[in-house]
């Protein structure tokens, strides 16, 4: 199935090293670059934002996943890292985000391996049908800590 | 292990193997060595377009079939799918397998991700109205570069 839909955003220089950001679904945000590449501290950036993107993103694909597994989730909260690397020619890449998700899973009667290993599949499908997970050049690390109770 | 025709449509690689039929609706079907038994399954055509099983939901041994019939349902990570019977028959085995592992429909759609075994009311007629691998090759080749071209 090949399918297309649109997303937008605008943005607009406000001065000095400041915009002003307006998301496709409604936020408005003043942005600025981080403190180490000239910008300020305290506010929306760039850098955050793609890591944002991929960390939300796959949190939501996760969700999905998980109803589709029928797991009863308890909770669950992801620090994803990402890594920039300056390359040789001074261009600037983000190589790697590293996904920390912490699962907590009702075992529900279920055997707990079978139901870790339900675990492990959704987070699977939860990289491989992301959106923005799909769409980055980044290599992807994903090290969860899943706990499942009674 | 069979050998297989392969098709590429963008960047997907789509195998059909060569050692059985195929319905239009890409359920394959093989001789299982009884008289009359068939095995069944997904074609890797279908269980790509479907994407990561989740749970397979077969009709218990025992069931009787008419071609067309459900004899059970694919739940994804992206879809639900009824499972049609491409012949009449008689559901003699479920692979009991893929109640821990249905990722074996999309590790392994030829092998292990097999469905389930089935007493065919009439194999010789029914294998005349299934389609060779080449024929069903064409099938997925169309349906794919149809919906590559789709706005």
């Amino acid at each position: 199935m090949s399918q297309t839909a649109t997303y937008h955003t605008t943005v607009r220089w406000t001065g000095e090293h400041w915009g002003h950001l307006v998301m496709g679904n409604g936020p408005e945000y003043q942005f600025s670059a981080p403190p180490d590449a000239h910008g300020h501290a305290g506010v929306f950036t760039p850098e955050d934002a793609f890591v944002a993107a991929a960390n939300t993103c796959v949190m939501m694909m996760f969700l999905w996943a998980a109803e589709r597994l029928k797991l009863k989730l308890l909770s669950y909260e992801c620090r994803t890292e990402g890594t920039k690397r300056i390359e040789l020619d001074r261009t600037e890449i983000f190589s790697r985000l590293r996904f920390a998700p912490k699962i907590r899973v009702s075992a529900g009667g279920e055997s707990p391996d079978v139901v870790e290993g339900r675990v492990r599949r959704a987070l699977q499908s939860a990289q491989k049908y992301s959106l923005v997970a799909n769409s980055v050049k980044s290599e992807i690390v994903v090290q969860p800590e899943i706990s499942i109770e009674e | 292990m069979p050998e297989y025709l392969e098709t590429t449509v963008d960047k997907f690689i789509f195998r059909v193997a060569t050692d059985r039929l195929y319905s239009p609706e890409g359920v394959w079907v093989m001789d299982a060595g009884g008289a009359a038994e068939v095995r069944v399954g997904l074609s890797d055509f279908v269980q790509q377009r479907n994407g990561d099983a989740a749970f397979v939901h077969l009709k218990p041994v025992g069931t009787r079939l008419a071609a067309g019939d459900e004899f059970g349902e694919l739940e994804t990570i992206k879809a639900n799918l009824g499972l049609i019977s491409p012949l009449a028959g008689e559901i003699l085995e479920a692979n009991q397998d893929l109640d821990l592992n249905p990722e074996d429909i999309n590790q392994d759609p030829y092998g292990k991700g097999w469905l389930a075994v089935i007493r065919a009311t009439d194999w010789e007629a029914a294998r005349t109205r299934l389609l060779q691998p080449a024929a069903y090759l064409a099938v997925i080749r169309a349906q794919a570069e149809a919906e590559q071209d789709s706005p």
